[in-house]
């Protein structure tokens, strides 16, 4: 189940990622 | 996961699935951002303005508002979805439980308290408000990164409408402003539309509908008025 894990952790940070991304673009008034 | 007669596959084949859809989501950003910067050269160059970068173009807001307004309608849908299904039914749905099994379940049906096994989850064995997060916890994630996302695409939606309105020679408007703005609503709308109706229509669909070998459908054999099975 690593493996599976680390698909699960790659999926979760991804999202949250270009979330994050999309409000430091906001914030920088891009 | 764990037992000892079970086939050991690689890596690439026990994850197929997520990993064939992260490539699609990779390649399909891929096209949003060609065919968005492909798009907004066309208005610069009917306006006599100067092109924009693909870098440019995947640093703004007017491209990150795009891909947030779509992100957070899907984290809705699956939001609603994951929470009407426990107290929803749909008779003859692969999608749905059986009429009669409405709400969170017995802790037997759910493997829970005294009937949890070895193998259960570490807070299930746990107990408490940690048994208790973690039974919600598909509903309660979907749930926070549809707030996240839908709040990534007023923040981002706010200063590209910000932006087009001074190259417009008009005032900005300010963040609470711009929720009471049509361009918001428009963009949350007319995603969460298509996401209701297709979420209505594969719950209806997968009754009267087979796809052989699907877990999204019953088996092909099965009656129509079969709730709940999935081959």
């Amino acid at each position: 189940m690593k493996g599976v894990r680390a698909v699960y952790l790659v999926y979760l940070a991804v999202i949250l990622l270009g979330i994050g991304y999309a409000f430091v673009l906001a914030a920088m008034g891009r | 996961m764990s037992g000892v007669d079970e086939p050991t596959y690689g890596f690439l084949r026990n994850n197929a699935l997520s990993l064939t859809f992260g490539g699609l989501f990779l390649i399909t950003l891929g096209g949003q951002a060609l065919s968005g910067v492909a798009q907004v050269n066309a208005e610069q160059e009917a306006n006599g303005l100067g092109r924009v970068g693909l870098l440019d173009y995947a640093t703004s807001s007017s491209f990150l508002v795009d891909v947030m307004e779509n992100w957070q309608s899907e984290y809705l849908q699956f939001f609603l979805y994951v929470f009407a299904t426990v107290w929803l039914v749909q008779k003859g749905s692969s999608e749905s439980k059986e009429p009669g099994k409405e709400g969170t379940e017995s802790d037997r049906d759910q493997q829970l308290g005294r009937h949890a096994s070895a193998g259960s989850p570490g807070p299930v064995h746990a107990g408490g408000w940690l048994t208790a997060v973690f039974s919600r916890s598909l509903g309660l994630v979907m749930g926070a990164l549809f707030l996240l996302t839908w709040a990534a695409s007023a923040v981002t939606g706010w200063a590209a409408f910000n932006s087009e309105r001074l190259g417009q020679r008009q005032d900005p408007v300010t963040l609470v402003g711009y929720l009471g703005e049509a361009d918001f609503w428009n963009r949350s709308f007319q995603n969460w539309q298509s996401e209701m109706l297709a979420v209505g229509s594969l719950t209806i669909f997968a009754v009267y509908l087979r796809q052989r070998g699907s877990p999204e459908s019953k088996p092909v054999g099965v009656a129509h008025a079969d709730t709940g099975q999935t081959g």
